[in-house]
């Protein structure tokens, strides 16, 4: 954040309406972005009788979510599922998407662009038609799925994965993971492309191979890149909603074994099926997710980033 | 000719390739499996669903379906014109932003510029339930506009942090030198920032894009209906209502593909480039 | 130590051709530096040298072997770039140890050629900095000094003085002297400045556009260019040229007359197919005087004066347009705008045909033809 230069000119010079170029932008981003958050948060200490006038009830709501059996159970499976969700991205993602981009960045090689240009593909699509495409191919009822694996072989391993409690979960994060890798793919990419090609050749000449030029002066120079990409991952995971509620619907099943918390989040908030939604339970949810995405920007901030040095390439 | 080509590269280059092709493969064939499945009847779809549709298969009566049953080219309007209105804005504002922040010390400049950053890594959608009655109170439930609002405040943060580091790029002198000629601020502005600001804008455009476009998130709960619906929640909501019936399903999600594809083929270049630009470090 | 031999080496990128053929041979120590105008292929070359660039044609040995297919790291070379290219994460001990680390070096045997090295190069109080933390001529030594610790048979350097100041350039450039003489290892050397080149070189190479233009000691090089491109390059302030025609032609002896009009007999050796022809005749600046006497004169006016302390540089021009520079002692008083006649001798003088070839001189007194 901190920038070197400094501005230069004093607004009172500027001679230009300095406020009016900033107001436009912070209004829309304070009325529609930091408002509501702080607002969620409020809504989050009171109630409403249905759907009636707010009563203050202080850390209520957090009690309920964190201590009442039901809930508790509930938002405690929601957290472990995201934390799954997010280590199959962290362990399957990122290295996918590392090893992609060092492919791509090896010099003299061919079809470099449209081979980028094609893995990235699947992230211009809505997750919605990504969570269908892999619904109908994954679908036992199709058949699709094991006759692909019969090309290698693998008939016998398939299963309904997608509708077994067990591994519904692990599944829907491969399929996002399946969407995503294009991101860090194409962000590590652009930091080994900012490596100058000297460091690379003194290497060489220095006795190392493709493979140890990646370990020893690649990869240490795009450690800095590759956190932003996992603090990246960690909120959009924490964040997420919209593949599974497409695939499982707003009850995250089989028996809630796909719930995470954007979908506990929006269950809280609109109800389902007996129980009746409440404005106030999911801003508590909210203010919750919050606390979580809250700890793990802070980590990276203050221990992280502190941790790795950029250096002037 | 060959003889100066070293062994071990000839063998390396194929082995990159055998690895890249594959995940091209993988990244591909899932897509491509069910647009050519879209194209065949019911019983060419489970009969043999890998082959390329034939004469004895071939049908496009999923596609009568949905086109009959459902709104196809509102919901395209609809998130073509969310985006498209969204980054227009989202652009304007965040330069003007970045510009006032970047070039003009006035009183909170660090203390704003921090403040607008926020929303990078803060999401934005842990504030529905108040942007919901927000948007109640406004009387904007289910229109276009909301989603705009919404999505400008969510594109906002991150257009501002890179445009502001852009526009600390740019040279000193050429201000200076436009300031000696007695050019005014607003036309230093619009003639000279913006026209040069045009690199980093594919990547603002890029970074604000691809959240919206996908969305499903906002327009479930602010733009549920009555025609407004974007294309991501308008196959939802045919999927989630024609779920058994194949050929519409496949035609559905192919109509909803195959517009992006071509896109994204257009343009990859610029959004490649402005993925990958030095702006974003 | 070893010697090098390049044999018809070509390069081309796609249907670019960068190197047209290139020969040479480089013995056991010896200093050589390749020089020549920016984008003539000097990099190229020594890239090639280095098995960081494939050879399009052409065979490259080492102590005799062929190792065009050869990876870098067993051809027993070094390198130092003309960016330093230090690995910016690595402190200035682990940027030395890199490659011994690699080729897996015993700890106790990679402690001692490091610190050698550094002490060498007085870097042992900066062992434990990372390159960010050190000044450029610092960087520069450590660079080097990466080279050094893997004993290699051949130094490879890139242009490596052009991103130091002036002052710290000819302290390095002194130092990279010694450190050849100590080392006695064979040096390879890129540079677009024929000063560095004049003062490092056993051999110098003068490339231009891929191709080679003269191979040959420093004091040869200058004294017997065989082109006009070698004549126009070596040496500062350059070679004054200007268009003769050939009158007549007598074994050993050639006249030719002046733009001026004047004739002059010159001491070259040139065919009679060349009578009538035009060619060009260059003279050193520092071959030229004012009050010196000679068979050759020019008369003109001057228009620029650069006062250099020890000299004093005349820019002239003379009545056809050419321009001429002289080189006059340091106390001399001409102004701007004053009439001025040269003079040098017949032997001063250096002939190009047409095609910038040269021809050759007959009775070189010793002042224009000595060798070291
Ligand atoms: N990778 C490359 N692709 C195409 N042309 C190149 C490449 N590298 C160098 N060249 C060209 O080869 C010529 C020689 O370059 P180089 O050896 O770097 O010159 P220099 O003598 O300045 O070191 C230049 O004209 C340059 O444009
Ligand atoms: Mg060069």
């Amino acid at each position: 954040m901190a920038h070197s230069t400094r501005p230069m000119t004093d607004w009172r010079k500027a001679k230009l309406p300095v406020f009016a170029f900033l107001a436009p932008a912070t209004i829309i981003y304070t009325v529609f972005m930091i408002y509501p958050l702080l607002d969620s948060i409020r809504l989050s200490f009171y109630t409403s009788v249905s759907g009636g006038d707010l009563t203050f009830v202080g850390l209520d709501n957090y009690r309920t979510i964190l201590g009442d059996p039901g809930w508790s159970a509930t938002f405690w499976n929601a957290f472990w599922n995201n934390m799954k969700f997010f280590a199959v991205h962290m362990l399957v993602q990122n290295p996918i998407g590392i090893a992609l981009a060092a492919v791509l960045s090896l010099p003299q090689l061919k079809l470099r662009n449209t081979y980028r240009t094609l893995i990235f593909m699947p992230t211009m699509l809505s997750v919605v038609v990504v969570g269908f495409i892999w619904q109908l191919i994954l679908s036992p009822v199709w058949g699709v799925g094991p006759e692909i694996l019969d090309i290698f072989g693998l008939k016998s391993l398939f299963g309904p994965w997608l509708g077994k409690e067990g591994s519904a979960l692990i599944t829907l994060a491969l399929i996002s993971v399946w969407q995503w890798v294009g991101i860090p793919m194409m962000l590590i990419y652009a930091a080994l492309l900012a490596i100058p090609e000297d460091l690379v050749d003194a290497a060489v000449v220095d006795g190392a191979s493709h493979f140890e030029v990646f370990l020893h002066i690649k990869l240490p120079l795009v450690l800095p890149t590759i956190a932003m990409v996992s603090i990246l991952t960690f909120v959009s995971n924490f964040n997420a909603f919209d593949l599974i509620y497409s695939v499982k619907g707003a009850l995250a099943g089989p028996n809630f074994s796909t719930d995470i918390m954007g979908t506990l989040f929006y269950r809280t908030f609109f109800g389902y099926q007996l129980q009746l939604g409440s404005p106030t339970l999911g801003a508590t949810v909210a203010s919750l997710m919050f606390i979580i995405i809250l700890v793990g920007v802070l980590f990276y901030l203050f221990v992280v980033q502190r941790r790795l040095s950029r250096y002037q390439l | 000719m060959y003889k100066n080509i070293r062994k071990d590269d000839a063998s390396r280059a194929v082995i990159v390739h055998a690895v890249l092709l594959s995940y091209t493969l993988l990244a591909l064939y899932p897509v491509f499996l069910i647009v050519i499945n879209a194209f065949k009847t019911r019983k060419g779809i489970f009969s043999d669903p890998m082959g390329l549709p034939g004469p004895k298969t071939f049908s496009l009566e999923g596609f009568t379906k949905v086109l009959a049953k459902s709104d196809f080219e509102v919901y395209f309007f609809n998130s073509i014109s969310v985006t498209v209105i969204t980054i227009g804005i989202v652009l304007l504002l965040a330069a003007m932003a970045a510009w006032a922040i970047s070039e003009y010390e006035f009183p909170g400049n660090t203390v704003l510029a921090l403040y607008l950053a926020i929303g990078i890594m803060v999401p934005i959608r842990l504030g529905s339930v108040s942007i919901l009655g927000l948007i109640v109170d406004l009387g904007l439930v289910n229109t276009l506009t909301a989603l705009v609002l919404v999505y400008v405040a969510q594109g906002l943060p991150l257009a501002i942090f890179i445009l502001t580091e852009f526009m600390h790029q740019i040279p000193k002198d050429l201000k200076e030198a436009a300031r000696c000629d007695g050019v005014g601020e607003f036309t230093i502005f619009f003639a000279i920032i913006l026209p040069l600001i045009r690199p980093a804008v594919a990547t603002v455009a890029v970074f604000t894009m691809i959240p919206i476009w996908n969305d499903l998130w906002f327009p479930l709960i602010l733009a549920p209906g009555d025609g407004k619906q974007t294309i991501t929640l308008g196959v939802q909501q045919f999927i989630g209502q024609y779920v058994t019936d194949w050929n519409a399903v496949l035609a559905s999600l192919t109509l909803a593909i195959i517009p992006i594809l071509i896109l994204y083929l257009i343009f990859s270049r610029q959004l490649i480039r402005g993925l990958t630009s030095g702006a974003v470090k | 130590m070893a010697d090098l031999k390049l044999d018809q080496i070509r390069k081309s990128y796609g249907a670019v051709d960068v190197l047209h053929g290139v020969d040479l041979d480089v013995k056991d120590g010896e200093f050589v530096v390749f020089v020549g105008p920016s984008g003539c292929g000097k990099s190229t070359l020594l890239r090639i040298i280095a098995g960081l660039e494939d050879i399009t044609g052409g065979d490259l040995m080492i102590d005799g072997d062929i190792v065009n297919t050869k990876s870098p790291r067993d051809r027993g070379i070094a390198m130092v770039f003309q960016s330093y290219a230090l690995y910016p994460h690595m402190s200035v001990y682990k940027n030395m140890a890199f490659g011994l680390k690699l080729a897996k070096t015993n700890k106790a045997e990679l402690d001692e050629r490091v610190r050698n090295a550094a002490k060498i190069l007085q870097l042992d109080a900066l062992l434990d900095r990372r390159p960010a933390e050190l000044s450029g001529g610092q960087r520069q030594r450590v660079a080097i000094g990466r080279a050094i610790v893997r004993q290699p048979k051949v130094f490879l350097f890139d242009e490596p003085l052009s991103n130091l100041d002036a002052a710290l350039r000819v302290q390095t450039r002194i130092e990279i002297a010694k450190l050849h003489q100590k080392l006695k290892s064979t040096i390879i050397y890129v540079t677009h400045d024929q000063i560095e080149a004049m003062t490092l070189a056993d051999k110098i190479v003068v490339l231009n556009a891929g191709n080679v233009e003269q191979v040959g000691s420093p004091m040869e090089l200058y004294h017997h260019p065989k082109t006009r491109f070698v004549a126009g390059f070596i040496g500062s302030p350059a070679m004054n040229f200007t268009r003769v025609t050939i009158t007549a032609v007598e074994p050993g002896r050639v006249t030719v007359q002046t733009p001026g009009g004047k004739s002059a007999v010159l001491p070259f050796e040139v065919t009679t197919d060349h009578i009538g022809t035009e060619v060009e005749l260059g003279i050193r600046p520092e071959h030229m005087g004012l009050d010196r006497a000679g068979e050759l004169g020019v008369d003109g006016e001057v228009e620029v004066v650069e006062k250099l302390g020890d000299s004093v540089y005349l820019y002239v021009r003379l009545a056809n347009g050419d321009r001429v520079t002289l080189r006059a002692p340091g106390h001399c008083r001409i102004k701007i705008g004053e009439a001025v006649s040269a003079r040098a001798d017949a032997a001063a003088a250096h002939l190009f045909d047409r095609n910038g070839q040269a021809f050759a001189k007959l009775d070189c007194p010793e002042e224009y033809s000595a060798m070291e």
